[in-house]
């Protein structure tokens, strides 16, 4: 029945913990504990301690350790229940069980194939020990490959009761594995291989084949020392009832409710199926691949780095999708935000106008209502920085007027940072500015170097353009921005103002001769690019005039403004001097 | 940097402007520019009429080696006119009236008025006083090749016609019809 179907004989006089897998470890014991197969008592495990460990109970008998002990795995309970007790009868614990038509033997084989056996990688040739559970044993402590070589264990074509009479020892050679299918069937002999290219029987202890070196199919002898105290032998009036389908543990002495947090713990961690596949099927496609499932097991290798790798990328989908709902919540909200601030600044304005009415009145009229005018006193301010979070959020409102007070900050702020863009520009007393030797600097030039200066909370260019209408009195000589035709910006002390340098060029060209740009860029120390947009603003304004040299008879040249000299303007204040 | 007249070889004084390289650039500044197109067309008035020119090309600013050179080239700063900005003044000229189109309906060559069609009027009419022709009726030709050099001699027909229409107006000519085109019949006039 259940109880022999799943559970396997140890020998109960070595310690639990000498029995366990490497990497399982005891949760809870309990002593005094009875176990029933199906409804009924088992009568041979009526006084014994029951211990849950990451991946297996195990009960200890008292009386017979060494006949009656046994341990199951937690991978069969699909449910477990739990009894209080109600007068003599004990609280219990129910395990109802599920397993597979083929799953006794599975394990079998693989307990003795893997279970307690070294093997070798075949990625990474790492000598994986013994002693780890089936699932840990399945993949390779070093490199994370699952095995490939497992032993899978052929399908029976006869139902598994059938099979397991007919071949009672333990059903050997089947379990064999069998990597290769050009393995004999026929390998009757135990102590021989045959060679699969040369069918040479070769020892068994040797990895090729004796006569063509051919790699020789492994063959892991089961080497029981002592045979199984219980043989396997599955009942033939089994009844697949669920009544008959489960375990109970009888807490004869109490101790029930710790126990089934813990075991419930365990079962919930499933640690069993954690390390690769999980031995039960129907319990492998319940479990869902989440990262805080897998999150206790210790990752190593490949498969560990790329099962990192997965979660956090999965982490971050999951990271996402949050942020994108949020998003969509704002969205939709994003109307009622709007008129929610639109309320409150009717209400705003509605208690500033009747508080600004009624002070005056409150302060003419009783001292006894001191609050409302400590109120009313308080409100403007209160009001102003509501207003000022609102705009500051974007949602000001279109019918909200800007209020003077409203921009009292921003307004100081701005006249500050005049303040400290005139001395970057001007430089201290002691240190030298951008313009302490130039009259005049382009605009990007000037942001770029302010920033430079300021190093950190860094000015945008919006704010840097509303900057420098305050500049001019904050400054001595006073710096005035110019735009030129082309858009150009530049800062400029009064040397450099559009009639100023208009004068000083003309007044130039007519004292050293016609110019070309090149030339007057070089005579006032400033780039060519500023100097022909001032030329150009210079002749816009009529004080100069230009010779372009396309109009020579001889030669003549120099495309665009490569050929163009600049001259005074001499059609002012002609005269006809010529042959009327 | 001072620029002076000049005196070419048929005795005419350019001004000192002409010197000046800017004098034949385009100036892209409106204001200076119509200054300059002001001078230019002074220029050409008082060349033409140094020189007795009725008629101004664009051409005269493209080929060289015509009665124009003088003006529109200055090979002693070596500068000259271009056709484009010549076009530009001559537009100036037609449009302030100082100057027509002829033939009508192109824009590439000038009839210049530097003395204007009234004034052509009254210089007929006194020659034709002074040289006792009045009530005689005169061709064309004789008027524009007469045999005794005058102020009209060499002045195109298109000019010519619109001296005698006004005269014809205030009734001081008339037209007639002869045999192997036109004549004009001139009076006394002032009735």
């Amino acid at each position: 029945m259940a109880l022999r179907r799943c559970t396997k004989a140890v020998d109960g006089t070595i310690p639990v913990q000498a029995l366990l897998y490497d990497d399982e470890e005891i949760y809870a014991s309990q002593d005094n504990v009875g176990i029933y197969d199906g409804p009924q008592k088992s009568p041979n495990h009526q006084a014994g301690t029951i211990y849950v460990t990451t991946h297996r109970l195990f009960y200890i008998d008292v009386h017979n350790p060494f006949a009656h002990s046994f341990f199951m795995d937690l991978s069969y309970v699909s449910r477990t229940e739990h009894y209080a007790g109600l007068f003599k009868s004990s609280p219990k614990v129910t395990l109802h069980l599920t397993w597979g038509p083929t799953m006794q033997n599975q394990t079998a084989s693989q307990d003795q194939t893997t279970g307690f056996e070294s093997w070798e990688c075949e990625v990474c040739a790492y000598r994986n020990p013994p002693g780890l559970s089936p699932a840990a044993a399945k993949v390779c402590g070093l490199c994370g490959v699952p095995r490939a070589s497992i032993p899978t264990p052929i399908a029976p074509t006869v139902p598994p009761k059938q099979l397991s009479l007919s071949l009672p020892a333990s059903s050997t050679s089947l379990a064999i594995p069998s990597p290769r299918s050009t393995t004999p069937a026929s390998n009757t002999d135990p102590d021989t291989i045959a060679c699969p290219a040369c069918t040479f029987l070769n020892h068994r202890s040797l990895r090729s084949c004796e006569i063509c070196s051919t790699e020789l199919p492994r063959v892991r002898r089961t080497m029981k020392s002592a045979p199984s105290s219980r043989p396997v032998s599955p009942d033939l009036d089994d009844e697949d009832s669920p009544l008959t389908r489960m375990v109970k543990i009888s807490f004869r002495k109490g101790g029930d409710k710790p126990f089934y947090t813990v075991l419930k713990r365990s079962l919930k961690s499933k640690i069993w199926e954690a390390n690769g596949f999980g031995t039960n099927a129907s319990i492998n496609t319940r479990s869902v691949p989440t990262t805080s499932d897998r999150s206790g097991v210790s990752k190593s290798g490949i498969s560990g780095i790329l099962q990192t790798v997965e979660d956090s990328a999965q982490g971050r989908q999951m990271g996402m999708m949050d942020a994108f709902q949020d998003l969509e919540a704002l969205m939709v909200k994003a109307k009622d935000m709007v008129r929610l601030a639109a309320e409150l600044n009717e209400k705003l304005t509605a208690a500033s106008t009747s508080s600004s009415t009624q002070s005056p009145l409150s302060l003419a009229s009783t001292p006894t209502s001191s609050s409302t005018t400590l109120i009313s006193h308080a409100e403007p301010e209160e009001a102003t920085f509501i207003r000022s979070s609102l705009s500051q959020l974007g949602l000001q409102m279109s019918n909200a007027p800007v209020t003077l007070d409203m921009m009292k900050d921003e307004r100081r702020w701005i006249e500050e940072l005049a303040r400290e863009l005139a001395q970057v520009l001007q430089g201290s007393r002691e240190g030298g500015g951008m313009m302490k030797n130039r009259g005049i600097i382009a605009l990007d030039e000037a942001w770029g170097g302010w920033n430079r200066a300021r190093g950190v909370a860094l000015i945008p260019p919006s704010t840097f353009l509303s900057v420098l209408p305050h500049l001019p009195s904050c400054t001595e000589p006073t710096i005035q921005s110019r735009t030129f035709l082309s858009g150009l910006g530049v800062l400029h002390t009064p040397m450099y103002s559009a009639a100023a340098f208009a004068a000083k060029l003309s007044g130039m060209l007519a004292l050293t001769g016609p110019k070309t740009t090149i030339e007057v860029a070089l005579e006032e120390g400033i780039t060519v690019g500023l100097s022909s947009e001032m030329i150009a603003a210079a002749e816009a304004d009529g004080s100069i005039c230009r010779d372009d040299s396309a109009t020579a008879i001889v030669g003549g040249g120099g495309a665009g403004d490569a050929g163009l000299r600049w001259w005074p303007n001499l059609f002012v204040d002609y005269v006809w001097d010529g042959q009327d | 940097m001072s620029l002076t007249t000049h005196t070419t070889t048929s005795g005419f004084i350019l001004p000192s402007i002409h010197s000046a390289p800017p004098f034949f650039t385009q100036q892209p500044n409106p204001t200076t520019q119509s200054i300059a197109t002001d001078q230019w067309i002074h220029l050409i008035q008082a060349y033409a009429r140094h020189n007795r020119l009725f008629v101004l090309r664009v051409e005269d600013a493209e080929i060289s080696g015509n009665d124009w050179d003088e003006v529109l080239r200055n090979e002693r700063i070596n500068r000259k006119l271009l056709p484009m900005h010549l076009t530009q003044i001559l537009a100036k000229m037609v449009f302030s009236n100082v100057a027509t189109y002829d033939p009508p309906k192109q824009t590439r060559s000038v009839l210049l008025y530097w003395r204007l069609p009234d004034e052509w009027a009254e210089v007929l009419h006194s020659w034709a006083v002074s040289t006792a022709q009045l009530n005689t009726i005169l061709t064309f030709y004789d008027i524009t090749d007469p045999p005794v050099k005058s102020e009209l001699s060499g002045i195109p027909v298109s000019l010519l016609r619109k001296a005698i229409n006004i005269l014809v107006k205030s009734g001081r000519a008339q037209l007639i019809g002869v045999a192997d085109g036109e004549g004009v019949r001139l009076f006394s006039g002032g009735r």
